[in-house]
């Protein structure tokens, strides 16, 4: 299990190269809806990361952060990509 | 009578905590939470928890789940998620469960739960499920399946056993085609598909009696929307359109519609009468049509980063319109006197960029002496006399266990929040007070408010707080709202001040 450290220096999003640190700070910052608040954070329009994402969002208007659980989330969406390169 | 195998159970449930001194027969045990325990294995005398009706093996390392378990004639929810099950234990099939979930582990395949016609939720997300033979009994009363974030290709095969679901979940997964067996979701309210490589979606989809569907982040190009008479939400964010239109008898109760990212250069227009969110943001539309009027009910436009010019008048109409998103548009000067007319409670383009939340400095004391006489206005109980603010402020910007934030923007405080340290003789521990949260008024409905409050909450947490709490102006009906909506209970106490 990883520290928080480890867990905020984690990338969560390969777009826009953010850190867990860096898309907090970013979802901290603003009070956009969170469509929106992802732009932000992935500089694109894409949705690979949105459910990490989606969890920041939540914890962050939650008032809490579960850094495992983020760890956690980002973690099975690169083993689920690694799975479906292997089928590739 | 001596009971071996109870005793057995209860030290190996008492060296994790599972059960309290009270229990003192397996019989009374109905309930047993043994998650995040870093279990290998459960012992085979589980089994004589004759009355347990729900388990509760989360977030272990579990790979096997004894036989005896078949003894649990009660058990009635089970949760193995976040495990390390490669297949689902056989001994699961043949319990009458109400609810499983299974996500998080690496099953490959489905096994058939013969004796599960009285489930109703079941979670196999987050696994590497590929293929889906039929996994139900044909009668069942399943409503909720979440199989989101496995490698499923093809969904023909079960769909004709899920008559009864009314909530699926396939989205994160690598559905190509959404075969005419849908015809067989008689009961659907909420379907996610999103996030899926879909290029074709049959005739028998769009005579659904669905309420939610999800279909955003596809490969859709082309998409002719009709009927779907329930339909109250559709999202088609992120699927690269080359062509999109919608049929005049489309969808009559339509509340919200989405076109975020879909390359679209006409602003469509759903036939319902009933729609209070419309998203076309992120494409290439340079007009919007005259009949944007007629939405009555429109609450919430996002028509941002497009290449409109001008906007028609008749968007004026819309009274009801809180929330406009517009910015990234290269607007003309009759589109921005438009929106003034408008005058939407949110709009992107008055919200201003480079306000910081950050800890209060000695230098923003002053401004913050100033900024509490916007508050005290508001609050019959204090004077304004910023002599006293100031000195306030100063001492506790100096007092240990105070945290002092202020929003800025170009340098200027325009906004501020404090916490200040307490014991709680009822939760037996410290507690944050929460005060003198003020925002000046040309900077309010940014979320500046919001913004200092997460902050602060997070401030908390990082103490371990146990509670923070607030006291604000029962007339101050603006702050009461703002604090209900960001989950504040009321309390049932009274203040009271006495002058010394």
């Amino acid at each position: 299990m990883k520290d928080k450290e480890e867990v905020l220096e984690m990338e969560i999003c390969e777009c826009g190269e953010k850190t867990v640190a860096q898309a907090i700070e970013i979802m901290q910052n603003t009070s956009l809806p969170f469509k929106k608040a992802k732009k932000l954070v992935t500089e694109c329009n894409k949705s690979c990361c949105r459910v990490a994402l989606m969890k920041i969002y939540d914890m962050k208007d939650f008032g809490r952060f579960d850094y495992d659980e983020i760890a956690y989330v980002i973690e099975q969406r690169l083993e689920r990509l690694k799975r479906l390169s292997e089928e590739a | 009578m001596y009971d071996y195998e109870w005793d057995r159970l209860k030290t190996w449930l008492d060296q994790y905590g599972a059960i309290d001194e009270s229990i003192t027969s397996a019989e009374q045990i109905t309930r047993l939470d043994l998650s995040a325990k870093s279990l290998k294995d459960i012992p085979a005398s589980i089994g004589i928890l004759c009355n347990l009706i729900v388990l509760n093996v989360s977030n272990n390392k579990l790979s096997t789940l004894p036989d005896s378990m078949k003894e649990l004639s009660a058990l009635r929810n089970l949760d193995i998620r976040r495990n390390n099950f490669e297949e689902l234990p056989e001994v699961v099939t043949s319990l009458s469960l109400r609810s499983l979930n299974a996500s998080g582990n690496q099953l490959k395949s489905l096994c058939l739960l013969k004796n599960s016609k009285e489930l109703r939720v079941l979670d196999f997300s987050s696994n590497a499920i590929r293929n889906l033979e039929s996994f139900l009994p044909i009668k069942n009363e399943l409503r909720t399946l979440n199989l989101s974030s496995n490698l499923i290709k093809d969904i023909d095969m079960f769909l004709p056993n899920l008559a009864s679901v009314e909530r699926l979940n396939l989205s994160n997964n690598v559905i190509v085609n959404i075969p005419h067996s849908i015809e067989h979701l008689e009961s659907i309210e909420e379907l996610d598909l999103s996030s899926n490589q879909i290029e074709k979606i049959d005739d028998a989809f769009f005579n659904l009696e669905v309420e939610i569907v999800d279909l955003s982040a596809n490969n859709l190009k082309s998409l002719h929307l009709f009927s779907l008479e329930s339909l109250e939400e559709l999202t088609l964010d992120e699927n690269d359109f080359e062509d999109l239109s919608i049929e005049d008898y489309f969808a009559p109760y339509l509340k919200e519609f989405s076109c975020d990212s879909c390359s679209l250069e006409t602003f469509l227009l759903p036939p319902s009468e009933f729609l209070e969110m419309l998203c076309y943001s992120s494409n290439e539309i340079k007009a919007i049509p005259d009949e944007i009027g007629h939405y009555s009910k429109l609450t919430q436009l996002d028509i941002d980063e497009n290449l409109i010019e001008d906007l028609p008048d008749s968007l004026a109409n819309l009274v009801y319109l809180q929330t406009f998103y517009a910015k990234g548009n290269p607007l003309n000067e009759h589109a921005k006197k438009v929106i003034d007319v408008l005058s939407p409670n949110i709009c992107d383009l008055n919200m201003k960029s480079g306000i910081t939340i950050e800890r209060a400095g000695a230098d923003d004391l002053a401004q913050m002496a100033k900024l509490l006489s916007v508050l005290f206005a508001i609050e019959k109980d204090f004077e304004i006399d910023f002599d006293k603010q100031f000195s306030g402020i100063q001492s506790l910007y100096k007092c240990e266990g105070a945290d002092l934030l202020v929003a800025k923007y170009e340098n200027s405080v325009v906004g501020m929040i404090t916490m200040q340290r307490l014991i709680s003789s009822a939760e037996g521990d410290y507690i944050g007070q929460i005060e003198d949260l003020v925002v000046y008024e040309e900077y309010r409905k940014m979320g500046v408010g919001s913004r200092l409050l997460n902050k602060m909450r997070v401030i908390a947490q990082e103490y371990e707080y146990k509670r923070i709490q607030l006291a604000a102006d029962i007339d101050n009906s603006n702050a009461l709202e703002f604090y209900n909506r960001r989950g504040f209970n009321k309390t049932n106490l009274n203040l009271y001040h006495y002058t010394v």
